[in-house]
């Protein structure tokens, strides 16, 4: 067995990250289509609902805290909500209900039509979220999905208006590019916004 | 809209009836554009902070392997985005899809702890009483912020270094006052003005690290 010297392993870390990061740029279209139904929604007051599964979770708990408190100052604040971050409605509704449920219940609970609900799953592969995408669709939100690998089963759903897909295996890389993925969605968004005549009556929620 | 003039006024009271695709498609360009850019940039970025950090990250690793070999546990803490990044810490340490699942815990999760503190004592405080709490010699305390300037994470280092504890913050820009804390064992700077490039490649360097432990602990095959 060949022992790899750790300064060798931390360069071949960071190696494994460029060719996934370089090929967020050939989703660039994708992006900012995106973006701009979601300035849509947005600017007809809709919200943004967001969930994901452990590390996703985090994401989506990420997502919502950049919308509704920018960094950038002078940005409009925006509406959104991580409702994966509740364990208390989380372990109620997976305990009577089946885990499957858990966003699927709350999205049915807080959404309106306007709304965006935005899904987090690295192998696409969460049952959950995916259950949360279709009762969003079914209610006439816009659903995005961030995921990676081959896009697993979220890829194949017909409830999913935008699918952005990571081009990795690795989860932990996956997540990376999925950080980019939403700054660059929440920067972008603003960009619509700058643009109102784009996007359609505003309407003051 | 093609062959028909609009009524008075119509235009001014909804333009985006008037306005012309190539107007929609100016700005769809200028924002795909945006997308390829901030894309090259953390590319970059992580780059920078492989050559700058590289061979601290190797140290770090090591001594976290030999705090976890004992049977130290980890503690990440910070604020906002970075609270959930610290989430991730615990997550990604504790509950890893393969290697050796390790004890840690993320001091932001507790929301009827940090509201008690934040409203009874203060804000400062609420992940330094944690660690006091819970914390001991063989333990690890890791910190995040984007300006190296939160005052309850600066709070919570001195805190572990006053315990023992081995201490690791990640900051951004040129690392605030966390570069200024001698009590502070490793820190990883990512030299960046951008808040969001800064959490990207501080996603990374705690994905690094947690990969580089695992081979350190003999529990990751090459």
């Amino acid at each position: 067995m060949t022992v790899t010297p750790p300064m060798e392993r931390v360069s071949q870390a960071f190696a494994r990250r460029e060719t996934a990061g370089r090929m967020l740029a050939d989703d660039s279209e994708r992006v900012a289509r995106a973006c701009q139904d979601m300035a849509v929604r947005f600017h007809r007051g809709g919200k943004l609902i967001a969930f994901g599964n452990g590390g996703a979770g985090t994401d989506a708990a990420h997502v919502a805290v950049e919308f509704m408190h920018p960094v950038i100052v002078g940005k409009r604040a925006l509406p959104a909500l991580a409702v994966s971050n509740d364990a208390a409605a989380i372990t109620g509704v997976a305990c009577h209900e089946g885990f499957a449920e858990v966003f699927a219940h709350q999205v049915r609970e807080w959404a309106a039509p306007a709304d965006i609900a935005l899904g987090i799953s690295s192998d696409g592969q969460c049952v959950d979220v995916l259950r949360g995408l279709e009762a969003a669709h079914a209610l006439g939100l816009l659903t995005v999905a961030l995921t990676g690998g081959d896009g697993g089963t979220l890829a194949r759903s017909p409830a999913i208006d935008h699918l952005l897909i990571a081009q990795c295996d690795d989860p932990a890389v996956v997540k990376e590019i999925h950080v980019t993925t939403y700054h660059i969605l929440w920067e972008l968004v603003h960009v619509f916004f700058e643009q109102p005549g784009l996007l359609g009556p505003e309407v003051i929620g | 809209m093609a062959g028909s003039e609009p009524p008075e006024g119509m235009q001014e009271l909804y333009p985006f009836l008037y306005s012309g695709e190539s107007e929609i498609e100016t700005v769809l360009a200028e924002v795909g554009r945006s997308t390829a850019e901030k894309a090259a940039e953390i590319v970059s970025l992580r780059r920078e902070v492989a050559e700058r950090s590289g061979v601290l990250l190797a140290e770090c690793a090591e001594a976290m392997a030999k705090r976890f070999a004992l049977g130290g546990r980890l503690f990440s803490f910070g604020n906002g985005g970075s609270s959930t990044d610290a989430q991730e810490v615990a997550e990604v340490f504790s509950y890893p899809g393969r290697g050796r699942a390790l004890p840690a815990l993320c001091l932001t999760g507790d929301v009827a702890l940090l509201t008690a503190l934040s409203n009874d004592v203060s804000f400062e405080v609420v992940f330094a009483r944690q660690l006091a709490a819970l914390g001991g010699s063989g333990d690890i305390a890791l910190g995040l912020s984007t300006s190296g300037g939160s005052a309850n994470v600066l709070r919570a280092i001195d805190e572990a270094a006053r315990r023992g504890m081995l201490t690791i913050a990640l900051a951004g820009y040129q690392g605030g006052k966390l570069a200024e804390l001698e009590a502070l064992d490793y820190l990883f700077v990512i030299p960046s003005a951008s808040v969001h490039r800064i959490q990207e490649a501080q996603t990374t360097v705690y994905h690094v690290l947690w990969e580089l432990t695992q081979h350190a602990l003999g529990t990751l095959s090459a």
